[in-house]
């Protein structure tokens, strides 16, 4: 076991920690995500039926609806947002607004794709001032 | 970011707690992309929080409560209902009670109550370089396109730039930022771009190609003002496109070369006959001679001389809607005031439309996801007529049932047959353009 640390480009502040909840394709908050539970219910998902609720979320981007930003605001207050996202491209405006009001601390663009590399369930460390991501593997 | 002094007094605190933690809302988005600092903004369009979300006017309704007010000119977009006439159309009663104590909260911000998609037709036309904020696609578009004015895609955060009046200097409030990058050359006849529903059809076909980037119209006829917003509307509907050039007729770009701020086009690409009717028949999935039960206009929401041309398209063979046929046409409150003023109302609700204000279509609760949420009945529609691009993309999700893109007179005379008619005969009579 050894850390592993990346560098990324900080987008939203906050440094925290939880498990890694790695999913390969991109992510739409509406309509792959139940609003009310954090539960993943987007048919055909690696991950259905798991919660991102206190998940560090690594995925390649957000697509979907600008309702996106709308889904983590409602999901921040019934407890149920993700920790942190890492988005492996740039980030449009409307997430970042989502994750400033969500306080979900957000990264983007890490210096290699994590995707193959962090294992799904690992401990991540993010720091979204700083724009490092750490983990034990 | 550097902040002025102005500008740290807000986030230390100094004109309150509610302002301190909009403007420090306002630093962490600009810090996320980079900004080196904030700019004043001179008019905000404001989402109006609509009873349909989940928690949106509780949302609301607490801030208003904190004191919070609007420092900059804000008009408000479309609502869940329309205001005044809610019980007409089937609205359920709490939809509108739950709106009604939004829009209380809105005039207790100092928003003004516009509640349209389309506040640059009610007179809020920024001046060219004016640094605004907009929610609404097709408002965006044609403020950062026809008027030159400059603002990003707003979202939740316009909230924050409205009672501040300040946002950070970032994506289409640079000049650099507003470059084209894409040439669509347009090999069109006059023919070709006869309604309004033909921009939208253009619009639509061109923003599948260039998603989020900057599509730049080269010999583009002269256009109306409706020809626009059909336009812009399409184009931020089958793209995100959010600001395009149309030398000589748009703000900021007399010649192509201008649009492109002398660089080279990533992509060039010819606009011709065929890629607007294939815009059609793809958007299209009722057959012709089917029958219909719903026909909306006014997806943005119309102007005085559209409703006009409707109206006496409507007088002139005295029709009357069919019987199955639900006919909507949306429009803004200040306009509906004035078609009433001219029998303009009268003449379409005589013939069996319905002028509706603050709303449309997939914003009331005719969208099935908000009926189960309200425990309400589904309200049944299996076939929607309409000249709008946008609004067609929409429905089949929102509302869940079948569509088809026509120009406006093809809509009417599908609202009095209840059928889906020929794109074109010999017989038709055009509607008036209505537009300026």
């Amino acid at each position: 076991m050894s850390t592993h640390t990346v560098r990324a480009r900080g987008l939203v502040r906050g440094t925290v920690e939880g498990p890694a909840l790695v999913c390969a394709k991109a992510f739409s908050f509406l309509g792959d995500v139940d609003m009310d539970t954090g539960e993943i219910i987007a048919h055909g998902h690696e991950h259905r039926g798991e919660s991102i609720a206190g998940k560090v979320m690594v995925y390649p981007e957000t697509k979907g609806s600008s309702g996106g930003c709308v889904v983590l605001t409602t999901l921040a207050k019934r407890g149920r947002q993700p920790a942190a996202i890492i988005l492996e491209k740039p980030a449009d405006t409307n997430m970042v607004e989502g994750a400033i009001l969500a306080g979900v601390a957000m990264v983007c663009q890490p210096e290699h794709s994590l995707i193959d590399v962090v294992p799904n369930g690992a401990t991540v460390a993010v720091d979204g001032t700083a724009g490092t991501i750490a983990w034990q593997g | 970011m550097h902040l002025t002094v102005e500008e740290q007094a807000m986030l230390d605190g100094r004109h309150g707690e509610v302002i301190a933690r909009a403007l420090d809302y306002l630093v962490q988005l600009g810090e996320a992309f980079e900004a080196e600092q904030l700019v004043d903004l001179s008019y905000a369009h404001y989402p109006a929080e609509m009873s349909i979300y989940h928690g949106s006017c509780e949302d609301v309704i607490a801030y208003a409560e904190t004191g919070a007010k609007v420092r900059i000119p804000t008009t408000s977009s479309t609502l869940a209902c329309d205001l005044e006439r809610w019980s007409e159309y089937g609205c359920p009663q709490p939809i509108h009670d739950l709106q009604t104590k939004a829009v209380d909260a809105h005039r207790k911000m100092g928003i003004l109550g516009t509640y349209t998609c389309t506040p640059q037709l009610l007179g809020f036309v920024p001046p060219k370089g004016a640094n605004i904020i907009s929610v609404e696609s097709s408002a965006i578009i044609y403020f950062n396109s026809v008027l030159g004015a400059r603002t990003n895609r707003g979202g939740l955060f316009t909230r924050y730039a409205a009672v501040t009046g300040k946002y950070p200097l970032t994506g289409y409030l640079i000049t650099a930022n507003r470059r084209g990058t894409h040439l669509f050359t347009l090999d069109l006849e006059p023919d070709d771009l006869a309604h309004d529903s033909d921009y939208s059809a253009l619009g639509f076909h061109i923003g599948a190609i260039v998603g989020s980037e900057v599509p730049v119209l080269d010999g583009l006829p002269m256009p109306t003002q409706d020809n626009l917003v059909a336009l812009g509307a399409a184009l931020a509907t089958s793209g995100s496109v959010t600001l395009f050039h149309a030398p000589p007729h748009t703000a900021e770009a007399n010649s192509v070369a201008e649009a492109f701020q002398e660089a080279a086009p990533k992509e060039a690409h010819r606009v011709r006959r065929g890629d607007l009717r294939g815009a059609y028949e793809k958007i299209t999935n009722i057959s012709e001679g089917e029958a219909i039960d719903f026909v909306t206009l006014g997806c943005p929401h119309y102007t005085l001389g559209q409703l006009r041309s409707v109206a006496d398209w409507l007088r002139e063979d005295d029709a009357k809607v069919h019987e199955n046929v639900r006919f909507w046409i949306c429009t803004n409150r200040m306009t509906k005031r004035a078609a009433d003023f001219d029998g303009i109302t009268a003449a379409i609700e005589a013939a069996g439309g319905f002028v509706i204000c603050d709303t449309c279509p997939v914003e009331c609760h005719m969208r099935q996801s908000t009926c189960k949420e309200f425990g309400l009945p589904v309200p049944q529609v299996k076939a929607m007529v309409t000249d709008s691009f946008k609004m067609a993309r929409y429905v089949g999700d929102l509302i869940g049932c079948r569509t088809a893109v026509r120009p406006r007179e093809a809509c009417l005379r599908a609202a009095v047959t209840g059928k889906l008619v020929q794109r074109k005969t010999a017989k038709s009579r055009a509607t008036p353009s209505g537009g300026v």
